[in-house]
């Protein structure tokens, strides 16, 4: 019996760590957002500063964007191929492949590409800076970094993944053309027949309307991850890692969500 | 006058249990004590880097955490902050990292040539050549040049309160003189008050107007150097002592 109830006492106290904790997050993260509303309200974000990370969460982030694309419209234009052969109609493929990167590849691809390269870096800069004590040299020296830091990174999330993410999409579907071409000799007119019968104006609303909240919550928890950094190298190496697991499900979370929402 | 009034502190155990301390205008006090004992959560508490369960810190009469919106943030552009890894913003150089301690608003409106002369003067202050630091990233700096920097943006923003963290911890001796003196120095030139949390009990004593034990989250005794050295407390005698058997054999018998 004693046992039994060390397991469930254990058991408890473990479930109210866990509610407690992710109360502690929600509360700061809801600090850390208004906190970023205010500074944009007030007018605080130096534009330079989101000029800045623009080029660098954006422009820099072109290259991988294209080659992911290229491959995801590669990859969906041969497995496309392989199953329609001899089935149905080859300019379906079109269809297939155009709405497979616009609704889902295109958004999600990009968002895991920039929770790798643009969302790890930045939990892991201000998780190093957070234990060095430049978030405290920061605030000392009368600078909020909210607004110094954490404003300018969302806002440029928020303006290019949408960009990203319509390059994604563009790049994709012409490499699945390609590659339809290529392997099983779908002409481009074939090709975008299919494409446009089943074309949709409000899937492309609906992918970079995906993009959008993608842009958003990825530098979001990345930001509050680093600020949240405790200990240190160990600690920097916690957050970072959490920080992943934390932005990849959300992307994962918000694509399942939204078709109920959006594609009714 | 900085005045730290009942303040408590705990993160998973308490850390400082009701402290009370006064430090007046234009004075130096350090504050010594052992590991873990929260002296650097007493300092931070002074600027609200981190914020007390309960107590008030009052500036001048002000308090610091009851006095409404925009308070802190008046505050700490009274004061300069010297941390104990001398926490320079990595990305930028010398220069930006120094130009970073006048006030924003201020900085924005200051022509270029204005700023790097004051930017230079404050590191000539801290005994370091502009013409050889001003483009140099903190990576390329030893130590003591780094903790100078920290200094020479602590004081760029002309604060009338310096409070340091652990300034000399890493530093040879004669690196730590030259810190402790340079401490001494600006607070007699730029008649600041000072406050310095430290573990180089004698250093302080050569520096300090006054002395406060921290242990056990409260303090254990203030005094001037002088007092400081003749109490028979044996907690200070202990960390006084220069003998570390003897050190020891007093903690045990407390």
């Amino acid at each position: 019996m004693n046992g039994q109830g060390g397991v469930g006492t254990r058991a408890l106290v473990s479930w109210g760590r866990t509610v407690q904790n992710v109360a502690r997050h929600a509360g700061r993260m809801t600090h850390l957002l208004i906190g970023i509303v205010n500074a944009f309200a007030r007018g605080r974000v130096s534009f330079r500063s989101v000029i800045d990370q623009i080029w660098w969460m954006g422009v820099q982030s072109i290259p991988i964007v294209i080659v992911t694309a290229m491959l995801g419209g590669i990859v969906t234009s041969q497995q496309g191929s392989y199953q329609f052969t001899g089935a149905i109609p080859l300019y379906i493929l079109g269809s297939v492949v155009a709405s497979s990167v616009v609704l889902e590849l295109g958004p999600v691809m990009t968002a895991i590409v920039m929770v790798g390269r643009v969302g790890a870096r930045i939990t892991a800069e201000f998780g190093t800076m957070k234990v060095s004590e430049q978030i405290d040299a920061l605030q000392s020296l009368g600078r909020d970094p909210v607004v110094v830091l954490a404003a300018p990174r969302v806002a440029a999330g928020i303006l290019v993944v949408p960009v990203l993410v319509a390059i994604a999409n563009v790049v994709g579907i012409f490499t699945g053309m390609v590659a339809a071409n290529l392997t099983i000799g779908l002409g481009s007119g074939s090709f975008f027949y299919g494409a446009q019968l089943y074309w949709h104006k409000w899937d492309l609303v609906y992918s970079l309307t995906k993009a959008l909240a993608f842009g958003f919550w990825i530098p979001f928890i990345a930001v509050h991850m680093g600020f949240e950094t405790k200990g240190g190298a160990e600690g920097v190496g916690k957050a970072t890692t959490s920080a992943v697991v934390f932005m990849t499900l959300a992307v994962l979370f918000l694509d399942a969500s939204m078709p109920p929402i959006f594609l009714n | 006058m900085v005045e730290y009034r009942n303040i408590h502190k705990a993160f998973d155990l308490p850390v400082l249990t009701g402290v009370d301390l006064r430090v007046e205008t234009g004075e130096t006090m350090a504050v010594v004590g052992p590991s873990g004992t929260g002296k650097s959560v007493l300092l931070k508490t002074t600027i609200g880097l981190i914020v007390p369960d309960r107590g008030d810190v009052r500036i001048d009469g002000q308090s610091a955490y009851f006095s409404g919106p925009g308070t802190m943030e008046a505050l700490r552009r009274r004061a300069g902050y010297v941390f104990q890894g001398a926490a320079l913003f990595d990305s930028m150089n010398v220069f930006e990292n120094v130009s970073q301690g006048i006030p924003e608003e201020r900085l924005r409106a200051m022509p270029r040539g204005e700023l790097l002369g004051r930017v230079a003067r404050s590191l000539e202050v801290v005994n370091l050549d502009p013409a050889q630091v001003l483009g140099k990233l903190p990576s390329e700096l030893s130590g003591g040049m780094r903790k100078r920097v920290g200094l020479a943006r602590a004081i760029v923003g002309e604060p009338e309160i310096l409070l340091y963290d652990e300034p000399v911890t890493g530093l040879d001796p004669v690196n730590a003189a030259s810190i402790h003196l340079l401490i001494e120095r600006l607070a007699d030139e730029l008649d600041v008050t000072s406050i310095l949390v430290t573990h180089d009990v004698h250093g302080a004593l050569v520096i300090a107007d006054h002395v406060a034990m921290l242990t056990n989250g409260t303090i254990r005794f203030v005094g001037r150097p002088e007092e400081f050295k003749n109490t028979e407390d044996p907690m200070v005698q202990a960390y006084l002592s220069q003998d570390p058997r003897r050190s020891l054999a007093l903690m045990e018998a407390l």
